[in-house]
């Protein structure tokens, strides 16, 4: 027989009534000094809240009344008896052990670095292989539209240059086989300065500073195949949905107060952000070192156009884990040692 | 006073005769002769929250999203049962598995944005019309299930507001915020505090407000002017540090590192100012809105000091800031504390003396989509 103290509440009004409880596993029986009592019920019609730290436990009625108890003890027996609230007993127990919230926070860690460096690029890979190439066809014009309209002027190099470029261009594209529509796109934009990037539908776009920094067309083809190599494993699109990925992460840990933590919670987004991208730039740097050695120019013409770029241009100051892209030095030793690794 | 004392928790009353004089500028309560004044108390303490907080973190990503809907209930259930008043707690009652629908709604909600969005901007920009569209009544529903799952000594809390108002204060009046160059939004912050406390009731017991527009159009303006003050010293302050920097040559290694520091430095201030106007505006409407509020005869008093609430504020980011969000429960708890404990309630009758009113079940559709989107409603 469990016996314990409590406060009884009918539901209709706010009354409280100090009460004792009783049970046999089978039936509870509520008694004190009020109208109504005393009450019997089936254990199995009563509903027990399930426990959460030292707070007060209660039985709802199955005539929409309460009873509180702040005796944990008989209430923990009372449940046993009865079986109510096995996992969030079990989610308490947890919650009561210092230890193991400790050992929760360790999981937690292991957690988000499993999902951030696993889970989420594995997932958006899976997605964005199973969109066909033409889904970016048109988000990837607006965004060159409104580049266009802003930022970029039209290309300065003459007309023998540009065709020049696009037979390059062509042949180069001509031994990939996809389903991407490739076109190469010259434009001038002095504010921008030697540049080239690939939008996600197989536009490249290369700045004509970019054109008269390279010395040579082999040069000029390393930066082609390095973009290229950012369409074909469709670089664009994981990204977007890594980025998606890591904002529902930071959501769901930053929770309720995401209002005061969207600050805080800016810094950890533009570190995993930027370390996925610097991962892509790997990647291409190395789909791309793959093919200048298959045609056995060797990594060299993409080493030496880096080179130059970071002398005409002045590297990310900041630090190196909020770059974009890997600091030049290794990207260039990188390419160093997969071509040293490929011709052994 | 018929108040049992139960399970060994003490009934914390004030004697009316012994209230302490009203700080100057806040609104005035006149409690009338006979009445009983009761301090709401928090009594959650951090550690009790932080375990829960963290096991409750760790099984929602463990579980993909999917414990969330119950790791809600419990945080929420935790610090209405530590919320006393006379002596009795707070109860959040909602059942996890209506939240959880709510979830799913919403994260289809979210996938289909994004979706939308990779194909075409412009069907994106519909599905997020759509939720606009919808989000007057996410509001009115979430604050309906939000206070019919909330009780007090097994009475539940009921919300009255109409759809029609919410489409009115959620949807019409924003509109017309740029049309009026912001200055409505004052009256539009009266709306929204009297939808909430007009329309709620504790049992058979309606709410009433009094309040009006102007106090809203008193505080924000003074927020404005001493803006305005601010930002010509900041303006002030900046011109001279320009010609501070041209009147001495400094090194040019050092000059470069200090007008780098400029935009870094000017952005913490401004968040820093933006956080104190907000607490200055929390606090006086808080404030003014529970003088203003009536249950039956129960009368309100908020007594939140606005410099303890930037103190508070300020210190909970830092402290946030500095633990890598470890310390966001106990900086939870400790604002919670204050500004429950800072709420008294003042009673001609009885607190055994009110009654339940009629039964009616709501959905949970609405209490997660504000939750997410993180919409600043209700208190």
């Amino acid at each position: 027989m469990i016996e314990f103290k409590g406060t009884y509440f009918d539901g209709r009004s706010s009354k409280a009534y100090a009460v004792s409880i009783q049970s046999d596993g089978q039936r509870i029986r509520i008694a004190g000094n009020a109208d109504g009592l005393p009450l019997l019920f089936p254990l199995g019609k009563c509903r027990l809240t399930p426990p959460l730290g030292r707070t007060r436990r209660s039985i709802l009625l199955p005539n929409g009344g309460r009873c509180d108890t702040a005796d944990l003890r008989a209430f923990g027996k009372l449940e046993s008896l009865k079986g109510d609230n096995r996992i969030l007993r079990l989610v308490n127990f947890f919650e009561s052990r210092w230890r193991l919230v400790v050992g929760c926070l360790a999981g937690l860690i292991a957690c988000v670095w499993m999902f951030t460096a696993h889970g989420i690029p594995f997932a958006a890979k899976k997605v964005a292989y199973s969109l066909p190439p033409e889904t970016m066809e048109s988000v990837s014009e607006r965004t060159l539209q409104a580049l266009d309209d802003g930022f970029f002027k039209p290309s300065a190099l003459s007309q023998k240059k540009a065709d020049h470029l696009q037979n390059i261009f062509r042949q180069l594209i001509a031994d990939v086989d996809s389903g991407f529509h490739y076109r190469l796109v010259l434009r001038s934009s002095p504010r921008a300065g030697p540049n080239a990037f690939a939008l996600p539908s197989g536009i490249i776009v290369m700045t004509d500073e970019l054109v008269k920094l390279a010395e040579n067309d082999r040069e000029l083809i390393a930066i082609l195949v390095h973009e290229t190599a950012h369409v074909e494993n469709r670089h664009g699109l994981r990204m977007l949905f890594q980025n998606t990925g890591v904002f529902l992460l930071i959501s769901v840990l930053a929770g309720d107060v995401a209002s005061i933590t969207s600050i805080a919670a800016t810094l950890p987004t533009i570190l995993v952000e930027s370390g996925y991208s610097r991962q892509f730039e790997r990647e291409a740097d190395l789909a791309a070192g793959m093919i200048l050695v298959g045609k056995g120019w060797g990594t060299r013409p993409l080493q030496t156009v880096l080179q130059r770029l970071s002398e005409k241009q002045p590297e990310f100051s900041g630090p190196a884990a909020m770059s974009t892209h890997p600091q030049t030095r290794k990207r260039i030793s990188y390419l160093q040692d997969l071509e040293a690794s490929l011709t052994r | 006073m018929s108040d049992i004392e139960v399970n060994g928790i003490k009934l914390e009353m004030e004697n009316p005769q012994s209230a302490e004089a009203l700080s100057s500028g806040e609104p005035a309560v006149v409690a009338p002769a006979g009445s009983q004044r009761y301090r709401m108390i928090f009594s959650g303490t951090a550690g009790e929250y932080f375990r829960i907080w963290m096991v409750n973190l760790f099984l929602t990503v463990l579980t993909c999203g999917i414990f969330a809907a119950w790791a809600k209930v419990r945080s929420r259930r935790y610090l209405y049962a530590r919320t006393l008043l006379a002596g009795q707690p707070f109860d959040y009652m909602a059942n996890p598995w209506f939240i959880f629908k709510g979830n799913l709604i919403v994260g289809a909600g979210i996938l289909l944005y994004l979706f939308a969005d990779t194909y075409n901007q412009l069907y994106s920009s519909g599905v997020l019309l759509a939720f606009y569209l919808v989000l007057p009544f996410l509001i009115c529903k979430s604050l309906r299930f939000n206070a019919y799952n909330s009780a007090y000594r097994n009475i539940r809390f009921r919300f009255y507001g109409s759809l029609k108002e919410s489409y009115g204060i959620y949807l019409l009046l924003p509109i017309l915020i740029p049309l009026t160059l912001g200055l409505i939004v004052p009256f539009w912050m009266y709306r929204r505090k009297k939808y909430f406390f007009q329309n709620f009731s504790y049992g058979a017991t309606r709410n009433s407000f009094e309040g009006n527009a102007g106090a809203f159009y008193r505080t924000y303006g003074l927020a404005g002017l001493v803006s305005m003050v601010f930002l010509g010293i900041g303006v002030a302050g900046f011109l001279g540090f320009v010609s501070f920097v041209e009147d001495i040559s400094i090194q040019p290694a050092g000059l470069s590192r200090a007008i780098v520091l400029i935009p870094i430095i000017s952005y913490v201030v401004m968040m820093v100012y933006f956080t104190l106007v907000q607490q200055y505006i929390f606090g006086r409407v808080t404030n003014y809105c529970w003088a203003q509020t009536r249950a039956g005869t129960l009368q309100f008093q908020s007594r939140l000091e606005i410099r303890k609430l930037m103190w508070i504020r300020l210190t909970n980011i830092l402290a946030i800031f500095i633990s890598f969000g470890l310390l966001i429960p106990w900086a939870k708890i400790r604002r919670t504390r204050y500004i429950l404990n800072s709420l008294t309630i003042i009673s001609e009758r009885s607190l055994d003396e009110y009654s339940a009113a009629a039964e009616a079940d709501q959905s949970a559709i609405g209490e997660v989509t504000t939750d997410f989107f993180d919409i600043a409603i209700g208190i």
